[in-house]
């Protein structure tokens, strides 16, 4: 999971930092009069920063919403999110690997050990499953949508993987 | 009596407009503009450059100017924030802070000063403005630089030192005792009051939080502006510099969840009134009594200023693990000198200190406060020409060991 620095600029506003997996270093400022700054730092010298753009309110949320895929989806986006609040909606795919292969929602006690609830499942073969029973099967390949908090989206991934709670 | 003020307001805004073109800080350009004037000027048919009838009330109008800077130093500060910005910056700016003040004092000794005037002079060489600094960096596109934090950092830290410290030297200036005793027990009193109000304040903060839901933005107004001018004025009925009952205000107020609000609502009358005491500061000096020891003394104080803020930064940029061109960079920032330095020149003004200190500070703030930003922004440059004099190392640890 790529690190992201968060630091008060007192008097200025907030900075984030995050160094991706290509090796860029990217710095995120935003201004307290709701201006935001991206920082490019050169791979040669990280000292010396370099700035991309300057976006008003208004644009970064466009810009936002382009980057972030709301407009047009990556189609080798495996897991896509979308956050209300709190919950987001998740989609995994089921690798054949993973520990939940064959098994039922109901057999993984999915709701009870996780918090997160299955509200769809997608399968080549069976087709679209909205808010599927206990009894579907979880076969390889799939793809299961799951509404949850952030930390019971991490307990239901982990029993997709390991195939219990 | 209005038509003069209009004539202050109208210069003010002339000088302000004058800086915004040379893309200066403004307060260098208030201070020279409230030089130019005053009673050596003379009248120019129906304007009277003099300012004669009406400077009584510009000084009042500065006056308030103090209260309204001080009180939002109060409410921006968090010991919150200064918690969580972490060791390296509470080591950056003790290192700041002890190497500028000590020479400050030293300075102050050196040119035959007693204890009062150096103490007030290693204040001003001492503190930069946060105004200044903060700007600077935005407009250099600076802030996504990794020196960045500590040079926010070290002046939050200096705004702390600023505020214990005019405490202390108010207690010590404007007390009317001359016997030890009698100084330290009022600068006892100036600290018991602020801690007791903050000690106070902060029991208050769920009362003040109900109290303050005032959903009329004039009542809340008033509410805030009595709270201000109350608690200000009372300190100076105890000989606490009326400049800490705003700063105090300032600080209970911040703890509350109409921090924000009140910040939008001080800020334009900050601004306005401050720019008014930058203007009445100028016009209490007259030009032609500058030069001399003050320039000499100014000179001085800008050197070792310099070589002070340069060796900080460098040190304080080793102990955060920086490289040595951005620690270059944090010291040629926080070079610039404003408004702090003048409300510490005021404050010896009220104490009846030597009146030396005023032409000086005026000097001092008028190079830095303009050569400071120049300095920033050429900072590749001199870094260059003192990497050329000292051949600085780069002790970084390297990324892998750090991690």
């Amino acid at each position: 999971m790529m690190e992201i620095r968060e630091s008060i600029l007192p008097g200025i506003g907030m900075k984030y930092q995050m160094d991706t997996a290509s090796g860029d270093r990217i710095v995120i400022v935003i201004h307290d009069d709701g201006r935001r700054e991206l920082y490019h730092f050169s791979r040669e010298d990280d000292d010396q920063s370099h700035l991309i753009a300057t976006l008003e309110d208004q644009e970064a949320r466009q810009f936002a919403a382009l980057v972030g895929g709301m407009v047009y989806k990556p189609k080798q986006l495996e897991s896509v999110e979308m956050a209300f609040d709190d919950l987001t909606i998740e989609w995994y795919r089921i690798e054949a690997h993973f520990g939940c292969v064959g098994k039922t929602i109901g057999e993984l006690h999915i709701r009870q050990n996780s918090g997160a609830s299955v509200i769809a499942l997608i399968d080549k073969k069976k087709g679209k499953l909205i808010n599927p029973g206990p009894d579907a099967v979880l076969g390889a390949d799939a793809t299961v949508v799951a509404v949850g908090e952030r930390e019971q989206q991490k307990r239901f991934k982990q029993i997709l993987m390991n195939g219990s709670g | 009596m209005i038509f003069e003020i209009g004539l202050a307001l109208g210069l003010i805004a002339l000088g302000g407009l004058i800086s915004a073109k040379l893309r200066f800080s403004v307060i260098p350009f208030y201070i020279l503009i409230g030089m130019a004037v005053g009673p050596h000027a003379t009248e120019l048919w129906h304007f009277d450059f003099r300012f004669i009838d009406s400077a009584p009330f510009i000084d009042f109008m500065g006056r308030i100017g103090v209260l309204f800077l001080l009180f939002y130093l109060g409410l921006e500060f968090s010991v919150g924030r200064l918690v969580k910005s972490g060791k390296s910056i509470v080591v950056g700016g003790s290192i700041y802070i002890g190497i500028n003040f000590t020479l400050g004092l030293l300075l102050g000794f050196l040119g035959g000063f007693p204890v009062a005037e150096a103490l007030v002079i290693a204040g001003i060489t001492t503190i930069s403005s946060s105004a200044i600094v903060a700007k600077v960096l935005v407009d250099l596109k600076r802030t996504a630089n990794p020196e960045t934090e500590m040079i926010l950092g070290i002046t939050m830290f200096e705004d702390i030192f600023l505020a214990v410290y005019i405490s202390i030297l108010s207690g010590f200036v404007l007390s009317d005792s001359n016997s030890l005793g009698g100084v330290l027990l009022s600068a006892l009193v100036s600290l018991g009051f602020m801690l007791a109000i903050i000690i106070l304040g902060r029991k208050a903060v769920p009362l003040l939080n109900k109290w303050l839901r005032i959903r009329s933005n004039e009542l809340f107004g008033l509410v805030i502006f009595g709270a201000l001018f109350l608690i200000a004025g009372f300190s100076e009925t105890i000989h606490v510099a009326e400049a800490i009952g705003a700063l105090l205000v300032g600080l209970v107020l911040a703890e509350t969840e109409h921090a924000k609000r009140i910040e939008h609502l001080i800020m334009p009358f900050r601004d306005f009134f401050g720019a008014v005491f930058f203007f009445s500061f100028g016009l209490s000096i007259d030009p032609m009594s500058l030069g001399g020891n003050a320039v000499w003394l100014a000179l001085a104080a800008v050197v070792i200023t310099f070589a002070g803020n340069f060796s900080a930064g460098m040190l304080a940029g080793r102990t955060a693990n920086l490289s040595p061109k951005a620690s270059a960079n944090i010291g040629l920032t926080i070079l610039s000198r404003g408004e702090f330095s003048i409300i510490l020149a005021n404050l010896g003004k009220d104490g009846g200190l030597m009146d030396i200190l005023q032409p000086f500070s005026a000097i001092y703030v008028l190079i830095l406060a303009i050569l400071g930003p120049i300095l920033t922004k050429q900072s590749p440059h001199v870094y260059a020409f003192m990497n050329r004099l000292f051949k600085f190392k780069d002790r970084r640890v390297p990324k892998e060991e750090a991690l």
